[in-house]
């Protein structure tokens, strides 16, 4: 491939990529058939940071949304029991399940927090959720220990699934299903030797469990309880990930997603000023594909959605010309977020006028 | 995992078995919005409808059993299935020895699956026998030696059955592979912190290991990261430990830039200053000096990073000189 040509931001074809992906996806991705929904999320917030949300159609719009909605698992009609609910990631599940395997038909925390993404970059508001549900949803799956299982039907728990849950109550505006004394002491004790955070306790530190730790704490206003000592370990070895693009852990090779895992990371503690500019859009764009769309993690390697959307999300953090600009917490556009901010004042007002 | 099913010419559809005739299938409902449709094999269709249909009827089956284990080939990544998978095994009363076994395969056609490990996860605390777990991960971990899952069920044995015993050798050798695993040292440091203990004699054993491999490899993040790790344990601190800082002092003589090795020495010095301790070596100005050659020779990089850092030295610098002004003049 020209790298020389490669500079440039092939915009159209990544609006086609996404576009493509919302529709239909070969047999090869069965793998991924319970979590459709990630792999919406990656293109509608894809085509959000890209400006082209108002490219897809009142028709496609209508479909998504519909498509989410369907999705949400409802309180249990007999007794009324909420634990299972939140969204789905599939329909896979997605049938009339009487005891005792009603369970099963559960909602998962990731999907449950990318789903509201995905309605909310689609300008909805959210007025078929039901809040109560989703938090009383969340308040099942913390664990003794503090962080978070996915799904009520046996999951494993750690970083990943705190940081889901903060972002649903963060968007929901509603933390009595988060414990945050319990959450920041677990985000505390997976801070590693090097001052990096992993996936739990004593595990090795990480790029992607560390922006996950960061932008908990920061959803959750804990930012304060890390020490002088911890922040600024934790500003060097994010920083030392960097070798041109930026690797997820030392040692390792560079990959596309960690220009936003690392850089989100920087950015929540106001020191991606710091990091070379240069060189990170440089990686970046040798691993686009100029022809048909996308990013992938390495040069000359498969694309995907995954690597596509958070390539241009690590380039709108720096400034890249043409993105929107990305709320670097719930890894969604300032656009969505204004979006979301407006609707956190419409409740507060109806909550005013119950009173 | 790909859905290889069409390619299998042997396969019969659930629907055109017999033995099957008595169950109805239960088809995806995808409503009428079709977005992010992915077009499934027809053996995929196929097993996941039967699979809805035993879901709903909660048929607690040997077949069911069965049923679990073709939905997987095509899914490994399906909770719900080994969710339902595990429900099969307690009612039927299945040999979870089989079990593990079957699991270990799958776990080596997918090392880097959440779903799998967690199965094997639940199988272990069953039989509360972790016997196997030492091999198995050390298997997954001679593929890939950085796999983040291996690592997580390894530690996560370990530590809840007290696997200590052989476990600084398996590092050891993984160490010795390459200098450069970071996960290798993580284990390192979670032995030591787990069961050997931070005693003043471990302490220095440490120090003096990853000082050998420090001198065969200078620029080794993974090393010099856990030389602080260690130093946290030392009461004298980054600072007062004369191995560390004649090492690395003598480093520095033998011309040795290593950013990692600059970064370090400037993290003794910002300890002297925050302790009131500068010495000729240890001090505001050396860090300056060292963050301006980082920032311009040795760390490029991060240029922007190091004049930051530089700035910070700089305050503390203009305090050093005006505390020594305050002495010279009380001194008049």
């Amino acid at each position: 491939m020209n790298h020389e040509e490669n500079k440039i931001m092939a915009h159209r074809q990544h609006v086609k990529y996404f576009m493509r992906f919302l529709n239909i996806l070969p047999s090869s991705l069965s793998s991924h058939d319970t979590t459709r929904v990630t792999i919406a999320y990656f293109s509608v917030s894809g085509l959000d940071v890209l400006g082209a949300i108002s490219s897809v159609s009142l028709d496609l719009r209508t479909r998504i949304i519909e498509w989410i909605y369907r999705l949400q698992v409802h309180p249990d009609k007999n007794n009324g029991d909420m634990s299972m609910c939140g969204f789905q990631g599939s329909s896979t599940i997605n049938i009339d399940l009487d005891p005792p395997n009603n369970h099963y038909r559960c909602g998962h925390l990731a999907m449950t927090y990318t789903g509201l993404c995905i309605l909310l970059a689609m300008g909805d508001d959210l007025s078929r959720v039901n809040r109560k549900a989703l938090v009383a949803g969340v308040k099942a799956l913390q664990t003794e220990e503090g962080n978070f299982a996915a799904t009520l039907s046996g999951c494993e728990s750690d970083m990943r699934f705190v940081y889901c849950a903060a972002c649903v109550s963060y968007i929901l505006n509603d933390w009595s299903g988060f414990n945050i004394e319990k959450a920041t002491d677990y985000i505390i004790k997976s801070i590693g030797y090097d001052y990096g955070i992993a996936q739990c306790p004593e595990l090795e530190s990480h790029g992607g469990t560390t922006f996950c730790a960061l932008a908990t704490l920061s959803l959750t206003n804990q930012l304060h309880k890390l020490s002088e000592q911890q922040v600024e370990g934790l500003k060097r070895w994010l920083l030392f990930r960097q070798v041109d693009g930026f690797q997820g852990r030392p040692n390792k090779p560079v990959d596309t997603c960690y220009s936003f895992w690392v850089g989100a990371s920087l950015k929540i503690l106001d020191m991606l000023q710091y990091s070379n500019y240069g060189a990170n859009r440089r990686y970046v764009y040798e691993t686009q594909d100029t022809v048909v769309g996308g990013f992938s993690k390495w040069p000359d390697t498969c694309t995907d959605p995954m690597h596509t959307y958070l390539g241009l999300a690590g380039l709108s953090l720096i400034g890249e010309s043409g993105l929107l600009e990305i709320e670097p917490t719930l890894n969604i556009t300032k656009r969505a977020y204004e979006h979301l901010k407006s609707l956190h004042a419409k409740w507060d007002n109806e909550d005013l006028h119950v009173l | 995992m790909s859905d290889s099913g069409d390619s299998d010419v042997a396969w019969t559809y659930y629907k055109d078995r017999p033995e099957w005739n008595d169950v109805t299938p239960v088809p995806e409902d995808e409503g009428p919005n079709l977005v992010v449709v992915i077009a499934h094999s027809e053996k995929f269709v196929d097993v996941y409808d039967y699979f809805r249909a035993v879901l709903q009827n909660n048929e607690k089956s040997e077949r069911a059993l069965h049923l679990t284990k073709d939905a997987v080939e095509l899914n490994p990544a399906n909770y719900t299935v080994w969710q339902y998978r595990r429900d099969l095994l307690k009612a039927l009363g299945t040999d979870l020895r089989s079990e593990l076994d079957y699991v270990e395969l799958v776990i080596k056609n997918s090392p880097k699956n959440y779903q799998v490990w967690h199965h094997r996860r639940v199988l272990v605390e069953w039989l509360q026998d972790p016997s196997q777990e030492l091999e198995l991960t050390g298997d997954a971990l001679m593929q890939d030696p950085k796999n983040y899952h291996a690592w997580q069920h390894r530690q996560w044995a370990i530590k809840t059955f007290g696997l200590y015993e052989k476990e600084m050798d398996f590092v050891d050798n993984l160490i010795t592979d390459d200098v450069r695993n970071n996960s290798a040292w993580n284990q390192r440091y979670f032995i030591v912190n787990n069961h050997l203990g931070w005693s003043d004699l471990n302490v220095q054993r440490e120090i003096c290991y990853t000082l050998e491999k420090i001198k065969f490899i200078k620029n080794n993040e993974s090393a010099w990261n856990y030389l602080k790790g260690v130093l946290i344990h030392d009461k004298r601190g980054l600072s007062g430990n004369a191995v560390v800082t004649s090492f690395c002092e003598e480093l520095y003589k033998n011309k040795c830039r290593s950013p990692y090795l600059l970064a370090f020495i400037i993290d003794i010095c910002d300890e002297a200053i925050k302790k009131g301790e500068t010495n000729c070596l240890h001090n505001a100005t050396r860090a300056v000096e060292l963050c301006q050659a980082l920032a311009t020779k040795y760390d490029k990089i991060r240029s922007k990073y190091w004049n930051y850092m530089c700035e910070k030295f700089k305050k503390a610098q203009q305090e050093e000189e005006n505390n020594k002004e305050k002495a010279a003049n009380m001194d008049e």
